[in-house]
Order: C-alpha cells, then structure tokens, then sequence
C-alpha cells in the first residue's frame, strides 16, 4: 500500500517536472522519474503478503504475482533504450540551435 | 492557462488512485509451477519472458536494436575530430577494475547461465556486462578503450546475435521447440545483445561530448 502510494506520487512528480519545466533534459529526467513510478507500481502489485519469489523449490507460502515482474523487465529495458534515442535528439537540438529551452526553440525557427 | 498542467497532473494522479484501489484484494496468483516446467524453466518470470511472452521479449528487443541504429546514425556525423577534452582519469578508479572486472564478467556469464532456475536472465546479465564495460572505460579512458574495441566486429556481433535470437525465438514461436538448453541460449543471446547496445550508447555519447 505504502509502496502504491509512493510510485503515484513519483508518477506525478515525474509528470510535474515534464510538464513545467523549461529544459528539455529535465523534461527528460521528469519522464525517467516518472517511468521510476510505473515500475515500482508493477512492482509492488505484484507483492502479496509474506510472498516469496515465484522461483520452485522456495518452499511453502503464498508467492508473488510473476507476470508484473516480466513486464517490469520490459519497462526498463525499453525505457532505457528510448531515454538514451531521445538524448541524442537533445544532443542534435543542442549542437544545431544552442539552446535547450523549450520557449526559445518554439520561438526562433 | 497557467494552472492548466498542474490540474492535469492532479487528475492523472487521481486516475491512477481510483484505478490502484480497484486492484483490491489483489486477485490469487494463478498455479505457475507447472506451466513454468512446461518450459523447462524453474524461474516463473524466465518462463514467461521467454516462453509465454517471447512474442513480447523478440520485439522488446528489436525495439531496442532499433533505438541503438538510431543511436550510431545520429551521432556518427557530429563525432569531433580534433578537439576533444579529455576525460579524468584516477588510480583508484583504475585499481577498481583491475580487482572488480573478472567478478563482474564472471558474474554476468553466470546470471545468463542460471537465468532459467533462479534469480537473473538475459538483461540483468547484458547490463551487468554493460557496466562492466563503463568501468573499464572509465579506468584506461574511454577513446583508448573505444580504438581497442573493433566497431565493425562488435556491430557484426550485435546484428548476428539478432539474426540467432529471431532464429530460435521462431523455432520456439512456430515449431514448439521447449526446453532448458533453450532458455540459456536465448539468454546468452539477449545478453550478447543488451551488453553491445550498452557499449554503444556509452561510446557514442562520450565521443560527442564538448563544449556547446
């Protein structure tokens, strides 16, 4: 439960910083928290209580959900892929236009 | 306007807390012990992400072999001949790898090795050889690590790993292929994958750095 809590709070604080800030690398940053949050949220809906891996051979008891935790997986590696396309975009932006405000890159065209 | 984006956060946040308080009581996870040895796998997540969902991993990592080609062909043209600054180097980073880079290879071939019977699998492995490969980067600098490091080999090895991984994903897809050994060689194979695209994205960013 606490642990739902904080993954919304982080998606909103990720989406916050993505959508107030000017730097188009702390938009970024903002999407990487906010991507943070999602997995957690995966994470931890997949927790019961007292569970243990869904590994054989742990023993009795209740185990976790497994298929959050292979989507979670995918999270991270695709999030890890786009973060770094994406930063090579701002790379471009940067070295064609010096600049990584938002408003001045609308602007002058 | 100006209150616009914070409301829409707020209603985002709300959505995702009505949508999480219907998720409870959390539904009863179903029995994974013999669809899991279906695959030949004791871990339930390998046999989903490589049994059940390979549709999902095989794309997942064409998707990621798609971001690190736009990586290459973006970068390439703003790669800085001349006046590059240099990077820091220290002893203490350089005695660090010298101590911690057979572990850490080690450990990686054995995450992909045991992926299918306990904790670990192809991406944590390639990611760990990733960060295997920043640190001794890091230590003997990363150009001097980057001209030790044939491209075109390593770009051959990225594409063929590829071509073997949609391969075996198709044996498994289409003509039922099952079984442990399989599990390891896809793991191997997304490992090989997941540590190249890691290089390459560490490489390029590092041979564009500079002042704007």
């Amino acid at each position: 439960m606490a642990a739902c809590a904080l993954a919304i709070a982080l998606v909103g604080l990720g989406f916050w910083t993505l959508i107030r800030r000017r730097n188009v690398i702390w938009k970024l940053l903002g999407l990487n928290v906010a991507a943070g949050g999602a997995i957690l949220f995966l994470v931890a809906i997949a927790h019961r209580p007292g569970a243990h891996p869904a590994i054989v051979g742990l023993g009795p008891g209740p185990t976790a959900d497994p298929l959050p935790h292979a989507l979670v997986l995918t999270a991270i590696v695709i999030h890890f892929a786009t973060l770094a396309l994406s930063l090579v975009y701002v790379i471009v932006l940067t070295e064609r236009r010096h600049s990584q405000d938002v408003h001045k890159l609308e602007e002058d065209r | 306007m100006k209150w616009a984006a914070p409301m829409a956060v707020l209603g985002i946040v709300v959505l995702v807390a009505v949508g999480t308080w219907s998720l409870f009581p959390r539904p009863e996870v179903p029995p994974w012990e013999e669809a899991t040895a279906v695959w030949g796998a004791e871990n339930a997540v390998a046999a989903i992400v490589l049994g059940a969902r390979l549709w999902d991993t095989l794309f997942e990592i064409l998707v990621y072999a798609m971001a690190m080609v736009g990586v290459r062909l973006v970068l390439r043209p703003l790669w800085r001949t001349g006046s590059v600054p240099p990077l820091a180097e220290t002893p203490l980073l350089r005695r660090a790898a010298d101590v911690l880079l057979g572990p850490i290879v080690v450990f990686s071939v054995y995450l992909a090795a045991s992926g299918h019977l306990g904790p670990g699998g192809g991406f944590p492995a390639g990611a760990l050889l990733g960060s295997g490969l920043l640190l001794l980067a890091l230590a003997k600098g990363a150009d001097r690590l980057g001209g030790e490091l044939h491209e075109p080999a390593l770009e051959r090895g990225e594409y063929g790993a590829i071509a073997l991984l949609l391969a075996v994903g198709g044996g498994v897809l289409f003509f039922g292929w099952k079984g442990g050994s399989l599990c390891v060689g896809l793991n191997f194979l997304i490992a090989v994958e997941v540590a190249i695209g890691a290089w390459v994205v560490l490489h390029q960013f590092t041979r564009t750095r500079g002042e704007v």
